[in-house]
């Protein structure tokens, strides 16, 4: 990966830590489900793909996904001027990024106590 | 690792990883102090326990419930209505407290039967109300009283009263959370499902974790219902007993503070499948969003957007009036648990303040996590401070205000630093558009007191200014602005009501009202079938 991409992951993953609230779920296994939830979301949404909205959950998910790739859309122009591969492989790294911040590099001691 | 030494906690080396300050380049993993751990012995903590965090905090905003704490009077008093949980049927929890009263007597040969007769008795005394909470303390937990045993006997000699045990005595927990997770979980288990709600609309949510302080919850109600949203009940700000009881039939679980309330939404999705989606309620710009979230569940994004241009338009030259000029004031953000991460960026964006510290007494590190990540470059996070490190915080950052409870706030103040109470608010409420705006008027109002103007000035050897009359907040604050700046064609401060919660408890909702008319009509359907 290209210094330009890692600059442009930190740039987002940024943007998460500022605005959104569902990557500080209590537990390590709460935070993977969200993580890959509506980083996976906000991937397909960018890649022009339709997510699943056949349960409760995955709407619920659905809802901070959308908002997070409208939110990067926005605020971030050169996303759009991104390609289909170029965006893979950002969401991708990105979903790595809020990974190691939120559960694998976390100072965070709660993240691995057996009880909720 | 930016671990932050305080100077009068050189003698307590346990501090030592409980404040960070966050420089440039720090983030989550290498920035976090210590949390929710017991009290250091030798620091003088300001918090409360498990029993306050399970009945002062969630317990009693329950509005037509008999609060009866089993225990000493002490513990009785210390909870009784310092914060202004209010309600719409008359305060009814923040005028009565019942204690049993629990003495030496009792300690030694059991306080079963001093329970069981306070209980009937309450009742008695309050014959309208037929719920009640009991809530256990360290005494009576420590003798062993079985309130479970009691309660179902009494619930089975009056046969129409209902009667909810908490058992969180103060010692359960490192803090006032350890009762808040408690009481959460003690409530899904023993109430939640054993009554059934009347569904009125297609669109059911429960609104979670607020506590109704000075109106929030009703102020977020008033959004929802005018999309057509029946909420469910408000865990637990202005809520029947029943209606709490009737929280497993929503769709939709609505999330505020998640340190006090994200026990009982885990259980809920866990128990019945309803998913839980985190919101922020303070903010225009997070409140925008938050609102669209709960609207794109349902399908009512018109309905939505509808609301967000009104209030957006009402509220924002307001805002910005006073965001002109409270721009660059430097704030210590030391609320209980929630405002540490929803209003930690938000703030600064919108009302151009300076974060320059955040604290907590009872947040855990993920609560920390999101205050940090939050905040800006420079401030300073700290862990269940003591009263001497919080008046070394504000002797070294110097701040123009701080936004904290009653006991740090009074010490704020004999520094001469003014304080803004966020717990139980000055003159909120301070959820919603025209919430944050009321907010940002409290912060004017209260960095450009021209009292403080007054109280520096130390007659026993400052020279008094006879040529200069008195200053008013305007010729304060206006003196760093141009004449453009200060009078902006549209802004102005705020114009709302006194009190604008009132007014909404007899308000009609017409999307609401159809919801209800459709279901009115498919019952009546079920019940005289059509030929």
């Amino acid at each position: 990966m290209d210094e330009t991409m890692k600059e442009k992951i930190e740039i987002l993953a940024d943007y998460i830590m500022h605005r959104c609230l569902w990557q500080f779920h209590s537990r390590a296994w709460d935070r993977e489900r969200q993580n890959a939830q509506i980083l996976g979301v906000a991937k397909q949404l960018l890649l022009g793909e339709e997510p699943d909205l056949s349960t409760p959950e995955l709407k619920c998910y659905w809802l901070d996904g959308f908002h997070l790739a409208k939110g990067f859309r926005q605020r971030f122009d050169w996303v759009n001027q991104m390609s289909k591969e170029e965006l893979a492989t950002l969401m991708d790294g990105l979903k790595e990024r809020v990974d190691y911040l939120t559960i694998h590099g976390s100072l965070n001691k709660e993240l691995t106590v057996a009880a909720y | 690792m930016p671990y932050h030494t305080f100077k009068c906690s050189e003698c307590i080396p346990e501090r030592a990883m409980h404040a960070v300050v966050k420089g440039p380049g720090e983030d989550l993993t290498s920035c976090l102090p210590l949390g929710y751990l017991n009290t250091i012995p030798g620091t003088i903590s300001e918090r409360g326990c498990a029993f306050c965090g399970a009945k002062h905090v969630i317990g009693a905003p329950m509005k037509d419930v008999i609060h009866l704490c089993h225990g000493p009077v002490g513990c009785t008093y210390d909870t009784w209505h310092t914060k202004r949980y209010i309600s719409d049927n008359d305060n009814n929890q923040l005028k009565y407290a019942w204690a049993t009263d629990v003495k030496e007597k009792n300690v030694v040969f059991g306080a079963e039967k001093l329970l069981k007769k306070t209980i009937i008795d309450t009742f008695k005394a309050q014959p309208h109300l037929k719920r009640m909470t009991i809530y256990q303390t360290c005494a009576t937990a420590l003798i062993g009283d079985d309130m479970d045993a009691v309660a179902r006997e009494v619930m089975e000699e009056l046969g129409d009263v209902d009667i909810f045990v908490c058992n969180a005595p103060g010692f359960g927990g490192p803090s006032q959370s350890g009762g808040h997770h408690k009481i959460n979980i003690a409530w899904v288990d023993q109430k939640v499902g054993t009554k059934e709600p009347k569904i009125e609309s297609d669109y059911v949510i429960n609104y979670v974790g607020d506590y109704n302080i000075q109106g929030d919850a009703e102020i977020m109600c008033d959004y929802f219902h005018r999309m057509g949203i029946q909420v469910l009940s408000t865990f637990t700000g202005n809520s029947t007993f029943d209606e709490l009881a009737t929280m497993h039939r929503a769709h939709l679980n609505v999330l505020e503070c998640a340190r006090s309330a994200e026990y009982i939404c885990n259980e809920l999705r866990v128990r019945y499948g309803i998913p839980r989606l985190d919101i922020d309620g303070f903010g225009f710009d997070l409140l925008n969003e938050s609102l669209m979230k709960v609207a794109m569940f349902f399908g009512l994004e018109e309905k939505a957007q509808k609301i967000i241009d009104e209030e957006n338009a009402r509220w924002r030259p307001e805002l910005d009036w006073y965001a002109r000029r409270l721009k660059g004031k430097r704030i210590c953000l030391w609320p209980g648990g929630s405002k540490l991460w929803h209003w930690a960026h938000v703030i600064e964006e919108e009302m151009g303040v300076k974060v320059v510290s955040v604290y907590s007494k009872f947040g855990h590190q993920g609560d920390f996590e999101k205050g940090v990540a939050r905040c800006s470059e420079g401030a300073l996070a700290i862990d269940d401070p003591n009263e001497l490190e919080a008046l070394e915080a504000m002797e070294e950052l110097k701040p123009d205000i701080i936004l904290t409870g009653m006991r740090p706030g009074e010490v704020a103040k004999k520094i001469r630093i003014p304080y803004l109470n966020i717990h139980a608010y000055h003159n909120g409420p301070y959820k919603g558009y025209e919430g944050w705006v009321r907010l940002a008027r409290d912060l004017y109002n209260a960095i450009y007191s021209p009292m403080y103007q007054l109280a520096a000035i130390d007659i026993s050897k400052d020279e008094i200014p006879l040529e200069r009359g008195f200053r008013s907040r305007r010729m304060i604050s206006d003196v760093t602005l141009s004449p453009e700046e200060a009078n902006v064609e549209g802004e102005h401060p705020y114009t709302g009501e006194y009190d604008n919660v009132t007014r909404l408890r007899t308000k009609v909702y017409p999307e609401l009202e159809a919801q209800r008319a459709k279901h009115q009509e498919a019952a009546e359907e079920v019940l005289v079938p059509a030929k």
